[in-house]
């Protein structure tokens, strides 16, 4: 049983807008995958609005060298779309490990970044591909960084009255990249881990080295301080297991030692070592 | 011949039509809807219960507490030990306090959460141990629900002269049944006034019995429909529902649905026992087993429900379907302020069969002998002395699944870094454990020339209604299906007893060869098998009065010894082995289970394709216990974080079927449906153990706990 | 209160729903298609799925206000011309129903892996119906069934 709302469907992006300035206390569903379980347990809103079918919030374009993605892509059409299988990898792997195949044909990308857990597995790629996210109120337009964008779990900074327009992101080409995640169960199960790589490697080099870590620290977080080390250096164990020295250090430090490290630690070292070694 | 074919399940066509009405499919003209207001304290005493403010919402028609009952208000299919509704007292987080009727689901669930109940906290007793020395009792006979023991020989002697021992502490924790289908049903009062209530269940006649108890009328007033039921493996056998829809229909004289939501079916149905198990084995060099001593400590909760069924169960179990002259157990059942233990599939011998199982493995390792052949060596089989001394004069079938496993077993190859193999042994006694435990069944004809069968057999979708006609057809000698079947009923069956304990096909089966043998000699003396139509005989019948064919079989048992447990509980046991291959995963520690042969024997299989689906289900079951399954009480409130194997857990499975007939049961047919469940958690802990030398003798064996035991190991190593 | 209008089962269907009601309790208690079931209400079970455009999707994750102007499909579109879809004899054939809590909404998982993909392999199954649980079978006659039912359906030439 939900909670009493009032509900409207959006058919245009303005519409959308408009509506999230006038109503209040509003509250934007795509695919509702997390919302509605939050709004069964409780969490009330006084006005939903629904932009899953707006046209201007569909697709993936793109424009100078950077992609857009629409929110309002599901987690099963991103899976598969030729563009970001080509030039995101492993946004299109992680889109794919998204929930169950109900989950991905409703669930959206837009979606999973607004609901900002921090075991969201569609953020650790975005993370590597430089994401921004333009967000867009009736009065204003703005683009913040995802990184700058989520603030705490659960927790974004994006207003309420403002809507995710579109997600830009870099393509990268001519690098080896994945997505791999740890779950419970085979599938349709929270991440206990995830992490999004993207490495790029010359005459034994690493020349770019991208590492995105999901599930393990409050939020996803990219892990800057291990690429700037391995940008350039030796492709050798040394190399590698300072970067996993430095990788798990960074993470004590942004959390502290939790009880869930005495698994999560040895694992991910385990997986950055196959990641950095190929 | 229906008997071994793949008759189609009666039931399949209107499920596949999506036709089939489930409890949560019915409804009533004028209904109200109930709902339970359930205690947030695991031990408490009600000091206040304010029901005003939910009172005064608009469609509240009636809130009942336990001064409302007319009867009695503790139930128990053992013991009568928990109430239907807490008086002054709750004893576990999830327990009924009051129950809410209104107009609306809705309503009535916003009403149940405008109770407002002041508690006075007692000691929250959380586990055995702490329980056998809490001054705090649960119940007023103390802390302590039964303590059975299994005395053969002397255990104590048989470790001095043993070559090799080992012992080992395993422990297991709360499996929720997970039933697709929560607890739901629909009570109304009949045109003659009767209370009728149709339900979710696995046992109709004993819950007509509890409704009467609780309302004080007579059982001939109470009328209990089984709907069609969306899986029960133990979980449905307990009052649930019923209790609470006679109540609110006998105080609103309305019809009444209700049914629990996922969350409240995780709070507060009946889960498996937690055990620990203290395991020692001794064994000659060759091999053979010389001596257990097991000690088993559960956790009941704080009502019987099965409690005591699963700590005598687990003991006479205890030694696995091993010839072993020396045995000493000794199975305590604890009252706790956790939730309610109860019946699940295979009732303790699961969490046995883990610690038996690694216990074989483990000798075996030490005397260097084969996995397999240590099993075969040690096998119980014809002419066995079983832990009770109950001598195996028929049907033991587990050489012959041994047998069938072995091919696989000998060719196996680890094809990967990180796989391995194990096995996994089992036996199982069929029907409750020496007790008297009956049922019956009556055939009748009807005018238009069909024999009817009318049967209080509960079919939770393991396919006891299709199995049951096949038995019926061929002991009739009917060359095609000519029966109609009247089921699920209390009005229009006997009392068949529950489904459970594996005991349907056995037990039941016989009841309907029985009635089948009068009606047989009927439609002999009425000349049917020389070529007399059906149709002029049951014509003829009508005339005379219809006459009725009754059935009855109760197996032959003997009661355990009070001291030693020594005895025959059971007529007949099934066996079974279980060889999986898994692939561990030692930097994540994802175990997969990749490929299971399970051979059986069934004694009969009575229709092929639903022992397969017994077996397909029981494995995937066993997946679940051994690899991800964990009731977590406060944590484990959804499917979000209580996790069941989907498709993509499930191994391949081989499912073969071993043949040792049984002659006492129908055409030769003993049981599956706990067996399939069994032996697996255990092969898959022996194959881990292949796999990776780590002994895992705590499930479930989850990522976690895996990797945790894989770096200590390293470590240790170091 | 607002008036949807969609397709259910090939057949135009307009209906009053309350702004938060969820499209699983729309098709149960206004057009009682009971055959769409309620495991958990969380989208963790797969009970509630039915077809949106011939896609699976949780109908207990989904605002009935959704339906508007789309195709939904439910297990009795399977058999609307009168006899059982190949799934629905392969089910019955092969054993795939035990409870049968689960099996409208497998079937429909089922038949939209069919529509997509003519030639599924045991991964592409598995990975079908992997947001469907089933306690009672262990999937493996589900699938078979399935594997079974995409042969006839090529033979026949039928979606």
């Amino acid at each position: 049983m939900l909670p009493k709302f009032a509900s409207v469907t959006a058919r245009t992006k303005d519409e959308a807008l408009s509506w999230l300035s006038s109503l209040e206390n509003p509250k934007i569903i795509a695919g509702g995958t997390d919302l509605m379980v939050k709004m069964r347990a409780g969490k009330h809103y006084s006005h939903i609005i629904d932009v899953a079918g707006i046209p201007e919030l569909l697709g993936v374009t793109e424009k100078d060298g950077r992609m857009s993605i629409g929110p309002a892509m599901t987690h099963a059409r991103l899976s598969t779309e030729a563009s970001i299988v080509r030039n995101a990898r492993s946004l299109a792997l992680a889109c794919g490990l998204v929930g169950s195949p109900q989950i991905r044909n409703m669930g959206t990308i837009g979606g999973n970044l607004g609901n900002a857990s921090p075991a969201a597995d569609s953020i650790p790629p975005l993370l590597i591909h430089d994401a921004v996210l333009t967000l867009e109120s009736r009065d204003a337009r703005r683009k913040v960084p995802l990184e700058e964008a989520i603030v705490a779990p659960y927790v974004t900074s994006i207003d309420v009255k403002e809507l995710i327009d579109s997600i830009e992101i870099s393509p990268l080409r001519g690098y080896r990249e994945g997505y791999r995640r740890v779950a419970k169960r085979a599938t349709w199960a929270i991440s206990r881990l995830g992490v999004a790589f993207a490495i790029r490697e010359e005459n034994g080099r690493f020349l770019d080295a991208r590492l995105a870590i999901g599930s393990c620290t409050p939020m996803p977080f990219r892990a800057k301080k291990v690429e700037d080390l391995l940008k350039g250096a030796p492709k050798n164990e040394a190399t590698i297991s300072e970067a996993i020295r430095m990788a798990l250090e960074e993470i004590k430090l942004i959390s502290g030692i939790r009880p869930s490290y005495a698994y999560k630690l040895p694992v991910l070292q385990g997986i950055l070592e196959e990641v950095l070694r190929g | 011949m229906f008997i071994g074919q793949d008759i189609t399940r009666v039931d399949a066509l209107d499920k596949v039509l999506g036709k089939a009405a489930f409890a949560h499919d019915l409804t009533k003209n004028n209904m109200l809807f109930a709902c339970v207001v359930r205690s947030s304290r695991p031990h408490a005493v009600l000091k206040r219960i304010d029901v005003s403010a939910a009172r005064a919402l608009e469609g509240v028609v009636k809130i009942i507490s336990h001064e409302d009952i007319p009867g009695e208000n503790l139930f128990g299919a053992i013991k009568k030990d928990q109430p239907f509704l807490a008086a002054g007292r709750v004893r576990y987080k999830g327990e009924a306090i009051l129950i809410v009727v209104a107009a609306t689901e809705e309503t009535a669930r916003r009403a149940s959460e405008l109770v407002r109940i002041e508690y006075e906290d007692l000691e929250n007793i959380s586990d055995p141990f702490l329980s056998i020395q809490s001054p705090v009792l649960i119940h007023d006979g103390g802390n302590l629900l039964s303590h059975r023991k299994v005395i053969k020989g002397d255990a104590a002697k048989a470790f001095e002269s043993s070559d090799v021992i080992v012992e080992n502490t395993y422990s297991t924790t709360w499996i929720d049944h997970a039933y697709m289908e929560t607890e739901a049903g629909l009570g109304y009062l009949d045109d003659r006034g009767r209370m009728v209530v149709a339900s979710s269940t696995q046992n109709i006649h004993y819950k007509m019995k509890e409704i009467s108890r609780l309302l004080a009328i007579p059982p001939e007033e109470v009328r209990v429909i089984q709907a069609t039921t969306g899986g029960g493996f133990g979980g449905k056998l307990d009052v649930t529902v019923e209790g609470y829809l006679a109540l609110a229909v006998w105080h609103t004289k309305r019809p009444v649905f209700m049914r629990y939501t996922r969350e409240e079916s995780l709070l507060a149905q009946t889960k498996r026992h937690p055990l620990y198990i203290v395991y020692k084995t001794g064994a000659r060099k060759d091999g053979s087993l010389t001596a257990v001593e097991v000690n088993i400590v559960g956790d009941t909760g704080p009502y019987n429900s099965y409690g005591e069924t699963v700590c005598l169960r687990a003991a006479v179990h205890a030694t696995g379907p091993y010839e072993v002259p020396n045995v000493l157990v000794n199975s305590r059942m604890f009252y706790t302020n956790n939730p309610v233990a109860g019946a699940m599939r295979g009732f303790g011998v699961p969490q046995l069969a883990l610690a038996h199982e690694s216990q074989l493995d483990e000798i075996a390792g030490l005397i260097g002998m084969d996995p397999l052949d240590i099993r075969m060596k040690n096998a119980l089989k014809r002419g066995s002395l079983t832990a009770t001394s109950q001598v195996l004069n028929h049907s033991a079938g587990l050489l012959e699944t041994l047998k069938a496993i072995e091919p696989a077993w000998r060719e196996r190859r680890k094809e990967r870094p990180g796989s391995g193999f194990g096995l996994g042994c089992m036996y199982y006694g069929i029907g409750n454990t020496g007790i008297s435990n009956p049922s019956s069944c009556y055939l009748t004809l009807t005018p238009e020339g069909r024999v009817e069968m009318h049967s209080g057999v509960c079919d939770i979708g393991q396919g006891s209604d299709t199995v049951l006609l096949q038995i019926l057809c061929d002991a009739l000698g009917m060359e095609e299906m000519g029966i109609d079947l009247v089921r699920g009923d209390t009005d229009t069956s006997y009392d068949a007893g529950s489904t459970s304990a594996s005991r349907q096909t056995y037990i039941s089966g016989m009841a309907v060869c029985d009635a089948a043998q009068k009606l047989k000699k009927y439609l002999k003396e009425q000349g049917y098998y020389d070529g007399k139509p059906l149709k002029d005989i049951c014509r003829d019948a009508a005339d005379k009065g219809v006459p009725i064919f009754e059935g009855y079989f109760d197996p032959p048992t003997t009661a355990p010894d009070p001291e030693t447990s020594q005895g025959a509980p059971y007529a007949t046991y099934a066996f079974a082995t279980h060889m999986t291959e898994v692939d561990v995963d030692e930097v994540t520690g994802v175990c997969k289970a990749v490929k299971v042969h399970a051979a059986h024997d069934v004694g009969r299989a009575i229709n092929v394709s639903n022992v397969k689906g017994q077996i397909y289900g029981g494995v995937a079951m066993g997946i679940g216990l051994a690899l991800m399954e964990e009731f977590i009480p406060g944590k484990s409130e959804s499917f979000d974080n209580y996790y069941l194997p989907t498709s993509m857990d499930m191994p391949e499975v081989e499912a073969m079927i071993v043949e040792d007939r049984e002659p006492t049961g129908p055409f030769g047919a003993k049981g599956v449906g706990e067996p399939a469940l069994i032996p697996q958690a255990a092969a898959v802990v022996n194959a881990i153990y292949d796999a990776t030398g780590i002994r895992m003798r705590q499930l479930p064996c989850d990522i976690e706990r895996l990797k945790l035991a894989l770096e200590k190991d390293k470590e240790n190593k170091r | 209160m607002k008036t949807i209008r969609f397709l259910l089962n090939g057949k135009e269907a307009s209906i009053e729903v309350e702004d938060n009601e969820t499209l699983l309790c729309a098709l149960r208690e206004r057009l009682g298609i009971t055959s769409v079931k309620e495991g958990c209400g969380i989208g963790e079970c797969g009970t509630c799925t039915v077809l949106v455009d011939d896609e699976p999707h949780y109908s207990c994750l989904t605002l009935a206000s959704k339906a508007n102007g789309r195709d939904i499909k439910t297990v009795e579109y399977l058999s609307s011309s009168g006899v059982l879809h190949p799934l629905q004899e392969a089910f019955i054939r092969s054993g795939a129903v035990q409870c049968g809590y689960c099996t409208p909404a497998m079937l429909l998982s089922a038949y939209s892996l069919l529509l997509r993909n003519a030639n599924p392999d045991a991964h592409d199954i598995k990975e079908a119906i992997s947001g469907n649980l089933c306690r009672c079978t262990g999937y493996i006659q589900i699938e078979e069934a399935i594997k079974n039912a995409a042969e006839i359906c090529k033979c026949n030439g039928q979606d």
